[in-house]
C-alpha cells in the first residue's frame, strides 16, 4: 500500500516528534548505535570537516557510546544531509559563550554522570562563573579559555590518560598555551609563571620526576573556578599540602602583620611559581636568611632570630656529631641500633623545628629545639659508650690473649720438661 | 686429701678402665703427625659450641616476632652477651673449617683403610651433621641475610628429584619460610642434631680409640716402624697448646670482628643484592650457579645436584673402592682425585667471594 504523497510530510513530522524524546534520551544515555555524522564526515575530502570524525574514535564520550548529537543535535539515523536540518534539532558548532553551559548539561548532572562513574566529578557551573575565565567570556572576550581549550574537542581524552592535556603532568603546559607573553600581549596578567614553575621544586618533581603528589597550576588556582590566589589567604592554598606549616602560620602573629603590610603570606618568604626547595639558609637575618628582609637589626623579630637560629644550627651540628660517632662505632663492629633510633628521633625533631618555625612562636620553637638537643645528646652518649666498650673489649682481648699465650707457653715448657725426663 | 678423693672416685666410678685405656693409647710420630691434631681441634671447638650455645639458650626466644630482638638483647644488654654470640658464630665457622681439614687429611693419608671403614663413615656423618648445625643455626637470628640464604638453600633442596618437594616442606614446615620454619630449625639445632651428634661422636671416638691412630701407607712399611708418643700426657698436652691457640684466635676474632646482626628478616622485602650462602656451602652454590641452564636437555641445576650427590656417595664409599694396602695405581688414582677435589672446593669457594658469575 502506498501512502498519498500529501500525507508523507505530516506523518514523518509526527513520527519524528514522537521519536525526539526517545532520541534525546538515547543521546544523553549514550545509546546511539547508528551515527551517520561519523560515517559521512569521515568520508569527506575536506580535512577540516573530516578531522573531528576521525579524532572522535579516541574520544572519551565515544568510548562511552555517546555520539555527536549530544553537543551538535541533528538526526544521526538519517544518512542524508537532511540529518543536519535545524528542524531535526541540528545546532551546528556551539557558540563559544555557550560551550560551558552545553557541557554542564551532562557534567553538572550527578544522576547522569553516575551512569558512567560511581564517583564522578560533578562540574559546577556556579563555580565556573566565579572564574576569571568565565567572567571574561561573559563580557565577550574571545581569547579566554572555555572547556574545549583545556580539555580538547572531539578527540577528548580522560584526564587519567597521560596524553590528555588536563592530565596532571600536562596541565602546566596546557595553561601556558594562553599564559605566555605572546598570547597575553596587551593584558596585565603575568606571563612568566610557566618558566618559573618548570624550575621550581614543584615543577621539577612533577615534570621531571613524574611525582604526581606535586601540584600543577590547578592545585593552587583551582581548575574550573580558576582565580589568582592573591585574593585569598595564601596559607590556605599552600596549607592544602603543607598542612602543619599552613596551620601554624595561620595562627601566627606574623600572618596578621604581613596582611597589614599587604604582603602575601607564604609567598613573602618562599615565592610562588618559582618556589625552590627551602634550605636552612633561609632561616635567619644574615646571608640568604629571609627574616632579614622584614626584621631590621635590633628589632624584636631579629632578636628572636638571634636566639633561635644559633640554637637551630647547634642542634644540626649535634646531630651531625652523633651521626659521625655512631658511624665510627658501627664500623668498629659495635651495636649502635639504639643510638641510631635516638638519632632518628632527634632528626625528626629537627624536621619538627623547621615546621614549627612557621608559627613564629619563640617559646614553642625553643621547646622543640630543647627536645631535639636532648635526643641528640643521648645518641652521642650511646655512641661514646659504644666506643668506650670497644676500647675495653680491646684491652680485655689483649689481656686474655696474653694470658692464653702464657698458658700455651707454660704447657710447651711442661712438654719439654716431661720429654727430657727419664720417662720420655 | 686430693689423693684420697681420687681413690674414692676410682672405687666408685671404675676409673681404672679409663686409666688403662689412656695409658695404653699412643700416637705414631712421623712427618704427617701434624694432621692428627685436627680431630682434637674439632672436638675442642665443638665443646666451645656446646658451652656458648647453652649460654645463648638462656636468653634466645625462637619465634619470628622475638628471635631477632632476643639476639639484639643478648648483644646489647646481656653482660658479655656480645662475646658469647661472637664466639659461638666464629667458633662454628672454625669448627667446620677444622672438620674439613680433618676429613681431607684423613682422605689424603688414607686413614679410611681397613679396619677403619666405620670410623670414616661415622666421621662423614659427623661432617654432614656439622653442616646441618651450620645451616640450621644460621637462620636463628632471623635476619635478612639468614632468611634469604635459607630460602635459597631450601629451594636447592626442593630441586632434588623425587624427595625434593617433600624435603622442602619438611625443612620449611610448609611451602614458605615462616616463623614455623624458625621454630623447626631451632628444634633441629638444639635438640635433634645434638642428640644424634652425641651418639655418632661417641661411636667415632670409640672407634678411634679402639683402632688407634692410622699410619699413612708411605710410613707404614718402613723399618724401623715410626716411634710412638704416649697420648696422655704428651700428645694431649700438645693438643691443648693447639686449643689455646684456637681460643686466642677466637678472642681476637670476637673482639676485632664481632659477628653482625644485620636487619630483621622481612619476608616481603626483596632479597639483598649478592646473596650467598655460608662459605662452607659456597663451592656447591658456585657449581650450580656456573652450570648452563640445560645440559643434554636436562635442567642444569638438576644435573648439578645429582652430580654433587653422586660425588658425595662415592666420597663416602671410598674405603670400599680404594686399594686396602694404600698402594698401587688404584691408590694413586684416589690420591689424585682427592687433590683435585681439594683444589676444586678451594677454588670454587674463592670464586663465590670474587663474585664470579657464568
Amino acid at each position: 500500500m502506498r501512502l498519498p504523497r500529501i500525507l508523507i510530510a505530516p506523518l514523518a513530522t509526527l513520527a519524528l516528534l514522537a521519536a525526539l524524546p526517545a532520541a534525546a534520551s538515547a543521546a544523553r544515555a549514550g545509546a546511539n548505535p547508528q551515527n551517520s555524522c561519523l560515517d559521512c564526515h569521515r568520508a569527506l575530502d575536506d580535512a577540516r570537516l573530516a578531522a573531528p570524525a576521525k579524532a572522535f574514535a579516541e574520544d572519551v564520550h565515544g568510548a562511552h557510546g555517546l555520539g555527536c548529537i549530544g553537543c551538535h543535535g541533528g538526526d544521526p539515523t538519517d544518512a542524508d544531509i537532511t540529518s543536519m536540518d535545524p528542524d531535526k534539532g541540528f545546532k551546528g558548532t556551539p557558540a563559544r559563550k555557550d560551550i560551558a553551559e552545553m557541557c554542564a548539561t551532562c557534567h553538572a548532572s550527578a544522576e547522569f554522570m553516575k551512569r558512567y562513574n560511581p564517583q564522578p566529578y560533578i562540574f559546577s557551573m556556579a563555580e565556573f562563573r566565579t572564574s576569571v575565565h568565565c567572567k571574561k567570556i561573559a563580557v565577550g572576550d574571545p581569547k579566554v579559555a572555555t572547556c574545549t581549550n583545556c580539555h580538547g574537542v572531539h578527540g577528548m581524552l580522560s584526564r587519567k590518560d597521560p596524553r590528555s592535556p588536563v592530565n596532571r603532568r600536562n596541565v602546566p603546559a596546557t595553561c601556558s598555551k594562553c599564559h605566555n607573553p605572546e598570547y597575553m600581549k596587551g593584558r596585565t596578567v603575568p606571563t612568566n609563571q610557566y618558566a618559573l614553575y618548570r624550575v621550581s621544586v614543584h615543577g621539577k618533581a612533577l615534570l621531571e620526576k613524574g611525582d604526581l603528589s606535586a601540584p600543577a597550576c590547578n592545585n593552587c588556582h583551582g581548575n574550573h573556578g580558576a582565580v589568582p590566589p592573591n585574593t585569598r589567604d595564601i596559607s590556605l592554598v599552600c596549607g592544602t599540602c603543607h598542612g602543619r606549616e599552613g596551620e601554624l602560620f595561620a595562627k601566627s602573629k606574623v600572618k596578621a602583620g604581613l596582611e597589614l603590610e599587604g604582603k602575601r603570606g607564604c609567598v613573602t618568604c618562599h615565592g610562588n611559581h618559582g618556589v625552590q626547595l627551602p634550605t636552612d639558609a633561609l632561616i635567619g637575618t644574615t646571608g640568604d636568611g629571609v627574616c632579614g628582609r622584614c626584621h631590621e637589626s635590633g628589632s624584636a623579630g631579629a632578636r628572636a632570630s638571634d636566639v633561635i637560629v644559633p640554637a637551630f644550627h647547634a642542634l644540626k651540628a649535634r646531630i651531625g656529631d652523633a651521626d659521625s660517632l655512631l658511624a665510627v662505632a658501627d664500623r668498629l663492629g659495635m651495636e649502635v641500633e639504639a643510638g641510631r633510633e635516638l638519632l632518628k628521633q632527634a632528626d625528626d625533631q629537627l624536621v619538627n623545628v623547621r615546621a614549627t618555625l612557621h608559627g613564629f612562636d619563640t617559646k614553642q620553637i625553643t621547646a622543640v629545639l630543647t627536645e631535639g638537643d636532648g635526643l641528640a645528646d643521648k645518641a652521642i652518649a650511646q655512641a661514646r659508650d659504644a666506643l668506650r666498650d670497644w676500647r675495653i673489649r680491646r684491652i680485655g682481648m689483649a689481656l686474655s690473649v696474653v694470658v692464653i699465650l702464657l698458658m700455651a707457653g707454660l704447657l710447651a715448657l711442661r712438654i719439654r720438661r716431661l720429654e727430657r725426663g727419664p720417662g720420655a | 686429701m686430693v689423693s684420697r678423693l681420687r681413690e674414692w672416685l676410682r672405687d666408685r666410678l671404675g676409673l681404672e678402665a679409663l686409666e688403662h685405656v689412656a695409658d695404653k693409647k699412643d700416637v705414631p710420630v712421623h712427618r704427617h703427625s701434624f694432621w692428627y691434631y685436627w680431630g682434637g681441634m674439632t672436638l675442642f671447638l665443638f665443646g666451645i659450641q656446646v658451652a656458648t650455645g647453652i649460654l645463648l639458650l638462656l636468653y634466645y626466644r625462637a619465634s619470628a616476632d622475638e628471635a631477632y630482638e632476643s639476639v639484639r638483647f643478648i648483644m646489647t644488654q646481656v653482660s658479655f652477651g656480645w662475646l658469647i654470640r661472637s664466639i659461638h658464630s666464629w667458633s662454628a665457622n672454625l669448627m667446620i673449617g677444622a672438620v674439613m681439614v680433618h676429613m681431607f687429611s684423613a682422605f689424603m693419608l688414607k686413614a679410611y683403610r681397613a679396619p677403619r671403614e666405620a670410623t670414616w663413615l661415622s666421621g662423614m656423618v659427623l661432617l654432614g651433621l656439622s653442616l646441618a648445625f651450620g645451616f640450621s643455626g644460621y637462620l636463628l637470628p632471623w635476619n635478612q641475610l639468614a632468611f634469604f640464604a635459607t630460602k635459597v638453600g631450601t629451594d636447592i633442596t626442593g630441586a632434588v628429584p623425587v624427595i625434593g618437594p617433600f624435603m622442602l616442606r619438611f625443612l620449611r614446615g610448609g611451602e614458605h619460610i615462616t616463623g614455623g620454619t624458625l621454630t623447626r630449625f631451632f628444634g633441629f639445632h638444639v635438640a635433634i642434631l645434638p642428640a644424634v651428634v652425641t651418639v655418632i661422636l661417641g661411636v667415632h671416638l670409640y672407634l678411634v680409640t679402639h683402632h688407634g691412630m692410622s699410619v699413612p701407607p708411605s710410613v707404614e712399611g718402613r723399618t724401623p716402624p715410626p716411634p710412638r708418643m704416649k697420648f696422655v700426657p704428651n700428645f694431649l698436652l700438645r693438643d691443648m697448646v693447639g686449643w689455646l691457640a684456637a681460643l686466642a684466635l677466637l678472642a681476637l676474632l670476637a673482639a676485632l670482628f664481632p659477628w653482625e646482626l644485620g636487619l630483621k628478616a622481612d619476608p616481603y622485602a626483596s632479597a639483598p643484592a649478592g646473596i650467598k650462602p655460608e662459605w662452607y656451602f659456597g663451592w656447591m652454590f658456585q657449581t650450580l650457579r656456573m652450570l648452563p641452564s640445560h645440559i643434554l636437555g636436562i635442567e642444569g641445576e638438576l644435573v648439578g645436584i645429582l652430580g654433587i650427590g653422586l660425588g658425595g656417595v662415592v666420597w663416602l664409599l671410598v674405603p670400599f673402592l680404594d686399594d686396602p694396602r694404600g698402594q698401587g695405581p688404584r691408590a694413586r688414582f684416589w690420591r689424585v682425585l682427592g687433590a683435585v677435589a681439594i683444589v676444586y672446593v678451594v677454588v670454587f669457594t674463592l670464586l663465590v667471594y670474587r663474585g664470579a658469575t657464568p
